[in-house]
């Protein structure tokens, strides 16, 4: 990355990515997932993706998180900056309670001890779980899960907020929780990577879209009107 | 992530698991005796009662199986678990960019808490069947420490063969079925009678040598080997050294395969 270029925290350079599956299915047994990709994210931005499901959003986003390397092309970050991928969730350990599991997952994500015991009531509250806190996520309801997952997701403090279609939870009165929220993470200084196929998601949350396809930008600009040209397509198709 | 973190990490995973474990189960961490005792009784029951071993007293025998048996199974289902740990951890491994040998790891030091009951039990049954305790047991410390290397150096390359391919993780219990009649587990090494083969087990099998090594030690109050004993865990040690860089630098191939497969 350029010192002349401050301001740019992440680049996908040309980024293609594709996958040999265990079965011989696509191209002689390739999945071909994006193709020469490229864009820069800029300090403080909120850049949005949006696209139908299975169209390569989740996969940029670990690309971008460094989970998976492409397979050509280049994925830049500005040296020191950390990414992380916030989705609902790190997976639960079902035989462990709301609390241990909360307690785990901000371990992983790089808080200390006293950090994430800090943070537990802070949990326990916002995610309304009250006493099933210190139950067994077993015992759970879907919409319980996504709770405990969406908040402990929130507490996650990097430079680049990578978030996989995180808002699509609890019921109505706990989902306009989320989205207040998000929005005050989102806002002032954080640099965030939104994906959703959402369109009023995004447009609430985002100033700069990026509409993908088939592996590829189909369009990129301001929110305004890469979501037009989005939503008319799709009306188009369907 | 330091080095601090990662060993912190590979800790706080191995203890939720051991606690995930108990709240399975009604008798919960009680299991970390009556595992291992369990077994030596089927052992005992079969080999001592029903085929009737002969020129072994019953006691003997018991702390016989004992021995070798609590040693193999804390090598086996240690290697067999670790194996699995990363593709078993699909849902963390598509999220988060944490080097991979932490989960191998920590299903290592999960058997480390399991295990130091166990060689307590073995202890205490040692005594209360009269067998002296003597300076000599010392050398359970740098055994166990092979040990311990062979169990990480296998239980690495195992996560990471199955990474690449899942049909490893049914070809590791085959061969864990295979190490447990070749290691000596319910009958003397050295009884096979022709010394060039008990020589040549003893060499090609380091499970063998600990097992016996182990008996050596805790029974008969002789030391083991110690230039085997040394090689084994330099051995270790290198293998251990080669799985980390290995997986270090694929990890994120190794997401890929998890992910793909």
């Amino acid at each position: 990355m350029s010192d002349k270029d401050p301001a740019v925290m992440l680049e996908l350079d040309d980024v293609s990515f594709n996958f040999r599956t265990s079965k011989d299915r696509f191209d002689d047994g390739v999945h071909h997932v994006l193709e020469r990709v490229s864009f820069k994210l800029y300090e403080n931005e909120t850049l949005g993706i949006i696209g139908r499901n299975g169209v390569g959003k989740t996969t940029m986003l670990r690309l971008m998180a460094g989970i998976v390397a492409p397979t050509s092309g280049k994925v830049k970050i500005k040296q020191g900056v950390t990414a992380s991928l916030l989705s609902i969730g790190l997976g639960f350990n079902n035989d462990l309670s709301g609390r241990d599991n909360a307690f785990l997952a901000a371990i992983l994500q790089g808080a200390t001890k006293k950090e994430a015991n800090n943070v537990l009531e802070e949990i326990k509250d916002f995610s309304e779980l009250g006493d099933s806190f210190e139950e067994r996520v077993k015992t759970y309801s879907s919409g319980m899960r996504s709770r405990l997952g969406f908040t402990t997701a929130l507490i996650t403090h990097v430079d680049v907020l990578l978030i996989d279609e995180v808002l699509s939870v609890g019921d109505a009165q706990f989902k306009a929780k989320a989205e207040q929220a998000m929005k005050e993470r989102v806002k002032g200084k954080q640099t965030v990577v939104f994906v959703s196929h959402s369109a009023a998601q995004i447009k609430d949350l985002c100033g700069r879209v990026i509409w993908i396809d088939h592996g590829r930008i189909e369009c990129e600009g301001s929110a305004l009107e890469v979501l037009r040209q989005y939503t008319e397509a799709t009306k188009r198709k369907s | 992530m330091t080095l601090t973190q990662y060993f912190r990490l590979i800790d706080l995973q191995a203890r939720m698991l051991l606690k995930a474990d108990a709240s399975k189960l009604t008798l919960g961490y009680l299991w970390w005796f009556l595992e291992p005792l369990l077994w030596v009784a089927v052992f005992y029951l079969v080999f001592n009662v029903i085929l009737d071993s002969k020129g072994r007293s019953g006691s003997e025998f018991l702390l016989f199986l004992a021995c070798g048996k609590f040693a193999f199974i804390w090598f086996s289902k240690t290697v067999t678990q670790a194996s699995n740990s990363i593709v078993g951890n699909l849902s963390l491994v598509s999220k988060i960019d944490v080097p991979k040998t932490l989960f191998p790891m920590a299903a290592v030091q999960e058997s480390i808490y399991r295990q130091s009951t166990v060689y307590l039990c073995l202890f205490v049954m040692l005594i209360a069947f009269g067998t002296p305790v003597t300076s000599t047991w010392l050398w359970m410390l740098p055994v166990l420490l092979v040990n311990y290397l062979l169990i990480v150096a296998c239980s690495l390359m195992g996560a990471y063969l199955v990474c690449l391919t899942r049909d490893f993780s049914k070809i590791i219990p085959l061969g864990m079925m295979f190490l447990l009649f070749t290691s000596g587990v319910f009958f003397d090494v050295r009884s096979i009678g022709s010394p060039d083969k008990v020589n040549l087990l003893l060499s090609l099998n380091p499970l063998a040598f600990l097992l016996d090594a182990n008996r050596q030690v805790l029974m008969h109050q002789s030391a083991p080997n110690a230039v085997h004993l040394l090689l084994i865990g330099v051995g270790a040690s290198l293998l251990i050294v080669l799985m980390a860089r290995l997986m270090r630098k694929n990890s994120q191939y190794l997401a890929l395969r998890v992910l793909s497969s």
